[in-house]
């Protein structure tokens, strides 16, 4: 909440954030309740509020509570994004050190990356329909490329001091890839696995738009149908906070792993 | 770098002793054969996969879909042929960065030279960085009904988010070492602006352009899937109706074409705006 | 020296830095008196972290001092400004401009026109050696060639004064030796007030007509003066050249 103020700022410096804050809510109320906003086009934070509460226990009129909608999304995107980094970090990983994987699975992944998440969207569900396995595919799919982008762009920017010094003292190839490669390439590693759930979040509440029959994404376009904005906001805000708290987990973890390698400037 | 550390001394001399062994360990160390196999080894297990085990009614062939691609070139779909689609998409992309980035641009210089604008806008774009711009979509129907606008809206969101935090960035971040540089030459405040401030940022406010430009080819996909009688989304999508994988794959191969110029026309683009630099610093 | 007129006069400068709101207090400068003549050619020597990159920023007028002035032509200084030119030790050039722009910048922001700015930059960018690499931009350059650009830049400007920080320290031995040689000859070539700060006595004595030790701990004190007599241009070889040296480094056990 408070962007950039420190100790020492004027006063007037350090409540502009919480005037904009606070200022945001009142102002959107007011446009509703002022009627300069018709409520068939957007939905004021208490009805928001209000909403929020009734749904965490009524199912209706979208079919399920709030909490199984989030539930059933956060899901989707975990297999998907496991899946995507089981297969995309080693991947990437090997693809850095080994020649071989490198020229066999570089042209393929060249095809694969320019396509936009969401462009995977009709395919997987003409392939698996509309339930959890396209869904885990779409995601699958749009969180191995960075995933392999990352993995082996770290492996590649390993110090060639260290491996020269790891050659000296008689180190295989392998010994230098498990030894040295990999540890230097965790923090990038860790930057593809943010930007990878950022793409898996995005692309997944777009295919719920499309084609689901639960799940957040679910809960916006049944907003739309039954001319709710109240339903529509939620699910917007739903949306959010959740991609909000698992990056700050994607976070904590990170520094968590990381913190000694920076220290130790095996990354440099 | 890495072949070059594994190999110190190809050495020439060997050469002379050709055994078969040691050719197929030297073809194994070319890159380009090794991509060669791979792609003729992709396209063989995809032909044979999809004559074999699937039927081609969830899997087409690659030559099905390369003369499916040359249908949908010349065919009529829905009122426009490939290109007509094509241009539907691009049209939207077009205008929708234009208003997200001379929105975003501007906002982000003036919240990292102005500490008010900083913490009055802040506040309110931070609500709005995490909500993926697609799942504006409803709201943008109800607002502007399901026609060109609600497209644009969606393309716009997507394209100021990442233009207004890469110019804001940008600036932030200038070497503090190159405003004593100025100074000291007696530059006053508006001249440190424009020699210093506004150069240095550049390459990071061109980045997040890059970013906003993708972004916002990803959401007028979105868009389109999601309700469009034109445009490649909608064209894929048609081939989801119509039972079409070939339709559907080769409406992919077109985005991923296009997706991939758009890249290559930029980075040219960069390097003729700032040919002074290097690497930019993540 | 010829003239003996004062450029510069720090009078009992000291510098605190304080850190988390005040709590924390670090003394870096304590009363730090020196006069610096017109065209002298003043090197302050001392090892890391003694206030020397300190006392030139302040009177390059980036910082103020705690306590005490300095003056330039009996002026108090007031902030950064054109009448001093600083070379940088980490460069610092402008990586969007050219060489030839890099070097008439300080022209260009004073509003001088086009044709007469580009004769002087040319001027200088041939003084420091850099005839034919004037559309090269920074990033193309080496080290050694960059810092060349940084001084031309400092000369073209013209200031009364030039202040030069550790403008060598990221260069290697061979560079910098040839450096140290061609800032002795573009200073004999053309005279200037000259405050350079270096941790290398070898570099100070080689260009100094004076040299002023700091000791060699914070605060920064200044620990004694030495007048260089030896003529020029000097040989690292020369025995009244290793006996100064051997002096200095004898009595400033703490340096190097």
């Amino acid at each position: 909440m408070n962007p950039d103020t420190r100790l020492k700022d004027p006063l007037s410096l350090r409540v502009t954030p919480w005037i904009s804050f606070i200022g945001f809510f009142v102002v959107w109320q007011l446009l509703i309740d002022t009627g300069i906003v018709p409520r068939i086009l957007l939905a004021s934070p208490a009805e928001v509020g209000q909403l929020f509460i009734d749904k965490l226990t009524n199912p209706d009129p979208d079919g399920a509570v709030l909490l199984t909608h989030t539930m059933v999304s956060l899901l989707e995107a975990v297999l998907g994004y496991v899946l995507s980094l089981v297969i995309g970090i080693p991947l990437g990983l090997l693809m850095g050190w080994f020649v071989v994987a490198e020229g066999l699975a570089r042209p393929p992944f060249e095809m694969i990356r320019p396509i936009p998440p969401v462009a995977w969207i009709p395919l997987a569900i003409f392939w698996f329909g509309i339930g959890l396995t396209g869904k885990v595919f779409i995601i699958w799919a749009c969180g191995v490329v960075p995933c392999v982008i990352n993995a082996y762009t770290g492996v590649r920017m390993t110090s060639p001091t260290l491996i020269q010094m790891a050659r000296t003292y008689g180190a295989s190839d392998w010994q230098i890839f498990t030894k040295i490669c990999v540890p230097s390439a965790l923090p990038m590693v860790f930057g593809g696995l943010q930007i990878a759930l950022a793409l898996a979040w995005t692309t997944l509440v777009a295919a719920e738009l499309i084609a689901a029959n639960e799940g957040l994404g679910y809960l916006i376009t049944m907003g739309r149908r039954l001319l709710r904005p109240d339903m529509i906001v939620l699910g917007m805000i739903m949306v959010g906070l959740t991609g909000w708290i698992i990056g700050n987990i994607i976070d904590r973890i990170e520094r968590r792993l990381t913190a000694g390698l920076e220290r130790g400037g095996a990354a440099t | 770098m890495n072949a070059a550390l594994e190999h110190p001394t190809t050495v020439q001399g060997l050469q002379r002793h050709k055994s078969p062994a040691a050719i197929l360990r030297r073809l194994l160390k070319n890159r380009y054969v090794l991509y060669l196999v791979s792609i003729s080894g992709l396209l063989l297990i995809w032909h044979f996969s999809a004559v074999n085990f699937a039927t081609s009614k969830y899997m087409p062939t690659p030559w099905m879909v390369l003369k499916e691609l040359w249908r949908i070139a010349h065919e009529n779909l829905a009122g426009k042929d490939l290109l007509g689609h094509l241009w539907s998409s691009l049209h939207r992309v077009l205008i929708g960065f234009a208003i997200g980035s001379a929105v975003g641009v501007p906002l982000g210089l003036f919240m990292a030279l102005n500490r008010y604008i900083n913490n009055l806008v802040k506040p309110v774009f931070d609500l709005i960085k995490p909500m993926p711009p697609i799942s504006w979509i409803s709201l943008a129907i109800l607002w502007f009904g399901i026609g060109e606008e609600s497209k644009v809206f969606i393309i716009a969101i997507g394209a100021f988010v990442p233009a207004l935090i890469n110019s804001y960035n940008g600036i932030r971040l200038v070497d503090p070492a190159l405003y004593d540089a100025i100074r000291m030459l007696g530059a006053n405040r508006w001249q440190t602006m424009m020699e210093v401030t506004f150069p240095a940022g550049f390459p990071a406010l061109f980045a997040g352009l890059q970013i906003s430009l993708s972004v916002a080819w990803s959401c007028v996909l979105a868009a389109e899937l999601v309700s469009a009688r034109s445009g490649m989304g909608f064209l894929i999508i048609l081939g989801m109706t119509m039972s079409n994988p070939s339709m559907i794959l080769s409406g992919m191969v077109v985005i991923a074409v296009t997706a991939y110029l758009i890249t290559v026309v930029l980075s040219k683009v960069e390097k003729w705006v700032c040919p002074w630099k290097v690497e930019l610093p993540q | 020296m010829t003239a003996e007129t004062v450029k510069i006069e720090c009078r009992n400068v000291s510098k605190i830095f304080k850190q988390r709101a005040g709590t924390v207090q670090i003394p870096v400068l304590d009363d730090i008196s020196l006069r610096v003549l017109e065209n002298e050619f003043l090197v302050i020597v001392g090892p890391g972290q003694c206030g020397k990159t300190t006392l030139l920023r302040i009177i390059a007028g980036f910082e103020t001092p705690t306590a005490g002035h300095v003056l330039l032509d009996g002026k108090e200084i007031s902030g950064p400004g054109p009448d001093r030119g600083m070379v940088f030790q980490k460069y610092t050039l402008f990586p969007w401009r050219t060489v030839m722009a890099n070097v008439e910048m300080g022209l260009k922001l004073r509003g001088m026109a086009k044709k007469e700015r580009r004769e002087i930059a040319g001027h200088y960018i041939q003084l420091v050696g850099l005839q034919g690499f004037e559309k090269a931009y920074p990033h193309e350059l080496s080290g050694g060639m960059k810092q060349r650009v940084g001084i031309a830049r400092a000369y073209a400007n013209d200031p009364k004064v030039l202040l030069l920080d550790e403008p060598f320290g990221q260069l290697d031995a061979q560079t910098r030796y040839l450096m140290e040689q061609e800032t002795a000859r573009i200073w004999s070539a053309e005279k200037k007030t000259v405050i350079f700060v270096t941790n290398s006595i070898d570099e100070a004595v080689y260009l100094a007509d004076r040299i002023i030790t700091l000791e060699g701990k914070l605060p920064g004190r200044v620990k004694s003066s030495y007048t260089v007599h030896l003529p020029r241009p000097r040989e690292h070889i020369d025995k009244k050249f290793l006996e100064l040296r051997h002096q200095i480094t004898e009595e400033t056990e703490l340096l190097l």
